[in-house]
């Protein structure tokens, strides 16, 4: 039988997320430095950061240069707190908490249209 | 021109069309070895990482403007969620108080974002030296107050509890004024946004002063909401191009490092001289930024 969800427990959950997201986030960025320290450093920073879909593809497709994971790494880090507002979210609906499960979902939507509009704007 | 070591540090400067300057371990050791000055002692001082990082990228580094904001933005990120973690776990933390302001505060720091990418460098720089004036008057104030014994009110709303780790008794609580606090909130992100700040140094007073949280639990739930809002603003710098991965990650890297250190330090060091001294160090900064 499954325990019931608490604050506690909702606490918890998003503060594993913080934590993954930003030592993964930190890892990824020095793996990056690292492997750029030991080709000197011959790639330089594009002259425009790459989209999220470029990122996206250049991992799946197993062609991330060092610049491209430091930049996972930052988008990572980025990610972590919107991450962490779905956490809280899936928590609050979990306990049962509408109303506060739908003051995490505007503050959801807003972050994906501030994403959106970064996109469209760019 | 750099004005801390000319030959020796290079950056990417995407405001200029005149192409790539190499990157050297000397110019990432640097940003490091900066991140974990300021972290340092923003962490000591509870005032986050951004308001010393900045300076120190523009004035020391020459950096543009709107990089060193997209810098600090994310370095914000890291700290105050690498802080909120640990906060969430001790409980100190409102998250549904903290989910309410975050309503005011993203949309406060998106508007900062889409501003700031209208303004000139130049126009920022001032908006920052008047920010750091401002930051440097409330620590003075801070650092001026006695601590008294702090009053709790448990006929507001969204009531809260935390063990307080100096007396080990639990501390109840609720909050009032919200509509109030959720203005600040708003004045909070927007300055987040436009000057790459977490904006705590406006949100805890107001969280303490007119909603009557604890201190502790106005500081970890602002901490809460910081990465949030950072992050409201930051994929419209990333956008914008102003994130550069070789002055970002070293900066970010040493900024975690040097609030883990700050923190640890800070349960030995009484913050109070620190205060004025870097009170006074913010201000001469925020001259230096205006005349420049």
């Amino acid at each position: 039988m499954h325990e019931p969800v608490t604050d506690a427990t909702v606490e918890h959950w998003s503060s594993q997320v913080l934590r993954y997201g930003v030592w993964g986030s930190a890892a990824l960025m020095i793996i990056g430095l690292i492997l750029s320290a030991l080709q000197s450093f011959s790639l330089p920073a594009p002259e425009q950061n790459p989209s999220l879909g470029e990122l996206v593809h250049r991992v799946w497709s197993l062609t991330a240069d060092p610049i491209i994971l430091m930049y996972l790494g930052l988008v990572l880090l980025m990610f972590t707190p919107i991450i962490r507002v779905i956490t809280a979210i899936a928590g609050f609906a979990a306990e049962r908490d509408r109303r506060f499960a739908w003051v995490g979902a505007v503050v959801l939507v807003m972050l994906i249209g501030e994403i959106v509009y970064s996109v469209v704007a760019k | 021109m750099c004005v801390a070591c000319p030959g020796t540090f290079v950056y990417y400067d995407r405001t200029r069309s005149s192409g790539t300057h190499p990157v050297t371990y000397t110019s990432l050791l640097l940003l490091y070895a900066s991140g974990i000055i300021t972290g340092g002692i923003g962490a000591l001082l509870g005032l986050g990482g951004g308001v010393f990082l900045i300076p120190f990228l523009v004035l020391v580094f020459d950096l543009p403007m709107h990089q060193a904001i997209a810098t600090s933005i994310v370095a914000v990120i890291a700290t105050s969620s690498a802080g909120a973690a640990m906060n969430l776990e001790r409980h100190t933390v409102n998250m549904r108080f903290g989910m309410l302001l975050e309503i005011a505060t993203v949309l406060g720091a998106v508007l900062g974002g889409i501003t700031a990418n209208l303004l000139s460098g130049a126009v920022l720089k001032k908006l920052f030296a008047f920010l750091l004036l401002v930051v440097s008057v409330l620590m003075i104030r801070r650092a001026r107050q006695r601590r008294s014994a702090e009053e709790v009110h448990l006929d507001g709303t969204l009531p809260g509890s935390f063990v307080d780790d100096a007396t080990g008794t639990e501390v109840k609580y609720t909050v009032k004024r919200i509509p109030s606090v959720m203005s600040v909130a708003f004045v909070a992100g927007n300055v987040s946004g436009l000057l790459g700040v977490g904006g705590g140094i406006f949100k805890v007073p107001a969280m303490t002063m007119l909603s009557g949280m604890p201190i502790k639990a106005a500081t970890a739930t602002s901490n809460f909401m910081i990465g949030v809002t950072a992050a409201a603003s930051a994929f419209i710098y990333f956008a914008n191009g102003h994130m550069d991965p070789y002055i970002a990650s070293p900066a970010v890297l040493g900024v975690l490092t040097g609030s883990i250190v700050g923190v640890r330090l800070g349960r030995k060091i009484k913050s109070h001289v620190l205060t004025w001294i870097f009170a006074l160090v913010l201000l001469a900064i925020a001259i230096q930024l205006y005349v420049r």
